[in-house]
């Protein structure tokens, strides 16, 4: 199993339930911009399921020589990279802040995926869980850097999705809404819609068994973006989401 | 769709707040203060440097004011195993880690705890800073006991190692020290071999206070005991009591179909109390009948039997939130122990004044401790009787605290910190080397300024 942002909280609850679950893998690929903070979660997965696991230094940021992981193939990849950076209001012009947030979430992470989605593809097997967000679905003013980002990566999904699927690989879209993870500690998200990286990974490993396109996190979340896709643009400029 | 509730409620505007409503397992008192998570220890070692009146918080299954502060560190994210050492039964987590996570990583292993309270669901670290006790107190003593070390963030934002043998005076200090020396970080501590998940179980009837004192010091040598005690009966009847007593069973003394798989216990469905019941559902009338079906359901005088460590040492754990059962309004839990010598004259002086004011609880426990380990100072256990019980908040319960608390000091007896909201200072002011401007907990104002 490949795992890109191991330091993402419902990365790791997703990799614990599929071990729970029953999941046997030879190796855990832990791929991190932290290794420090990720060999801390590979020591806890020793302990808990004696699982083996490599971690892998992987900044985006930076140069990547992709031939280093050449050995490295499996039918499971997890995708949990991203940054929400700082709120469109603090930071608008802030064009270190603009340019992080699309690389890290599209421009940079998109030919880490395309590496892996290629390996998958010689293999005739596998799936790809990635996760994307809400806000790309439609930009609104108060994290619109983010959301188009996001936008960015959810097309790409889906086009990737399309290509693979006559060469047998899958690929998940997951969305989640409002989360309870250090990304969005303090702020005031509505409780009954907010799900814990726990109650994430039950979702996504149930979309993954059976094989669903998209999983929206909470599945309520599904809704409400209907309702929010749907509004007139007349009247959603004036809104303040 | 109201789409308005979506505009309005839905989509604040996403600023970064910390300050929130925080309450523990009693639901009172509640308050609105800055609380962070972080796993970093970097950030850790700056939200110290940066803030003074710190308490670090786990589960939050304590009661009162305990781990409430101005600004509030939960180890909620401090989650992690670091090590298992599955030959010699000794494991390392870091503090968020609960009691429950470790019970299913060390049970198939054929370990168990060497020290356990009533409920799993409490922290590593919370586990250090009560010292918490369990059913087998009088025989394998505090928490402490199989401690080996923990890593404590002190207020100088270093992190110290401490054990028996290195910065001892920290480690006794901080063991039973209610979070007041700083925030732990991680933690080691020992494992007993079990041979099975099963307890072999003894519940006897009691039918007054001579009878179950007089069970508890026969019951000596059982590893386990524990009473569940009828705090509303009077006269002749004060006192009645279920004395449960238990030992770790061996495979080849359980029933045969308990032997295939002696470690592995069943996955329960555990129901979970939707909301928070009305206010008047709790009164003296329908804890009454509680207690008398609860008391009667055992007919016989003793039932022996097998039963899974679940429920010979969590029973309350079956449900989840069964503190709402108390409503909004919440509850305290008041919990003492009186030195042996006056025991029986103290608890029943205790048990007429609960049973005359009405205001009783239906999870009353009863349970006799065994000498103290004079190192472990902080922590509260004393040989003696102690007794735990809920009582509903009302009007009623600050005289009815009151009234207790002058019971427990004539009898030269204590309160338990990490249950206490509003006991009287001679009675919870035995912290010694926690006086510290960085780590201060709403609990530790509370009996300092009442001195």
């Amino acid at each position: 199993m490949i795992v890109l942002g191991s330091n993402s909280e419902i990365a790791q609850a997703f990799v614990e339930k599929i071990l729970e679950a029953g999941g046997k893998y030879s190796t855990i690929y832990l791929f991190t911009s932290n290794k420090e903070t990720t060999e801390k979660f590979a020591r806890h997965i020793d302990v808990k399921f004696l699982q083996q696991t490599q971690v892998i230094e992987l900044d985006l940021l930076k140069e990547t020589d992709y031939t280093t992981f050449d050995e490295i193939s499996s039918d499971l990849l997890f995708c949990a990279t991203g940054y929400l950076g700082e709120g469109t209001e603090e930071s608008l012009y802030d064009d270190k802040n603009t340019a992080r947030i699309i690389d890290i979430n599209y421009a940079k992470l998109i030919p880490v995926l395309n590496f892996f989605a290629e390996k998958m593809e010689r293999q005739r097997s596998g799936t790809m869980i990635v996760l994307s967000s809400v806000a790309g679905e439609r930009g609104r003013q108060s994290n619109f850097i983010y959301g188009s980002a996001k936008a960015g990566l959810s097309a790409y999904l889906s086009g990737l999705r399309n290509y693979l699927y006559s060469r047998k690989v899958h690929v998940l879209t997951v969305k989640p809404g409002f989360m309870d993870t250090k990304m969005t500690e303090g702020l005031p998200l509505n409780p009954r819609l907010t799900a814990s990286p726990r109650q994430a990974a039950e979702v996504i490993y149930t979309a993954y068994r059976k094989q669903k396109n998209t999983a929206y996190v909470l599945p309520v979340w599904g809704v409400i973006m209907m309702v929010i896709r749907n509004i007139p643009e007349f009247i959603f400029k004036k809104l303040k989401l | 769709m109201d789409r308005g509730l979506f505009t309005s409620n839905l989509f604040q505007i996403m600023k970064p707040n910390f300050i929130q409503k925080v309450t523990n397992w009693g639901n009172y008192p509640v308050v609105e203060k800055e609380m962070k998570s972080e796993d970093a220890i970097e950030k850790i070692k700056d939200f110290v440097r940066n803030n003074n009146e710190i308490i670090a918080r786990g589960n939050g299954r304590c009661y009162g004011d305990a781990s409430l502060s101005e600004h509030i560190f939960s180890t909620k994210r401090l989650n992690k195993f670091i090590s298992f050492d599955r030959l010699n039964g000794v494991i390392e987590c870091e503090s968020g880690v609960l009691l429950s996570d470790i019970l299913e990583v060390i049970v198939p292993q054929g370990y168990f705890l060497f020290v356990t309270p009533g409920t799993k669901f409490i922290s590593v670290g919370g586990a250090i800073a009560s010292d918490v006790h369990g059913k087998n107190h009088h025989t394998e003593g505090c928490f402490s006991e199989c401690l080996v070390e923990f890593s404590l963030l002190n207020e100088n934002s270093e992190v110290i190692t401490c054990s028996r043998t290195e910065n001892a005076g920290k480690f006794w200090a901080t063991v039973g020290g209610m979070g007041l020396t700083g925030i732990i970080i991680s933690a080691k501590f020992k494992l007993k071999n079990i041979d099975t998940a099963y307890i072999r179980q003894e519940s006897i009837r009691a039918e007054n206070l001579d009878e179950i004192f007089r069970l508890f010091d026969e019951s000596e040598s059982w590893t386990y005991n524990v009473a569940w005690i009828d705090c509303l009966q009077t006269g002749k009847n004060t006192g009645r009591s279920i004395l449960m007593r238990g030992e770790h069973a061996f495979k080849h003394e359980l029933p045969k179909k308990l032997q295939e798989k002696p470690l592995r216990l069943k996955k329960k469905n555990i129901p979970t109390v939707p909301f928070y019941f009305p206010g008047f559902l709790l009164n003296s009338t329908t804890v009454k009948l509680f207690n008398f079906f609860y008391f009667n359901k055992q007919k016989r005088k003793e039932i022996k039997n097998y039963v899974d460590y679940e429920t010979f040492f969590y029973p309350l754990d079956i449900i989840n939130d069964w503190n709402k059962i108390y409503g909004k309004g919440g509850f305290i839990q008041y919990q003492m122990v009186i030195p042996k010598e006056n025991a029986k004259a103290g608890m029943k002086k205790i048990l007429e004044t609960i049973a005359k004011s009405g205001n009783g609880s239906f999870l009353a426990v009863l349970k006799l401790f065994g000498k103290q380990n004079a190192e472990a100072y902080n922590s509260f256990p004393i040989e003696g009787y102690t007794l735990a019980l809920d009582f509903k908040v009302n009007s009623k319960l600050t005289k009815l605290v009151e009234q207790l608390d002058a019971i427990v000091e004539e009898y030269g007896g204590r309160i338990y910190l990490t249950k206490d909201s509003m006991s009287r200072s001679s009675l919870t002011g035995y912290l010694k080397n926690v006086q510290n401007p960085k780590f201060v907990s709403l609990q530790s104002k509370r009996i300092i300024n009442n001195i």
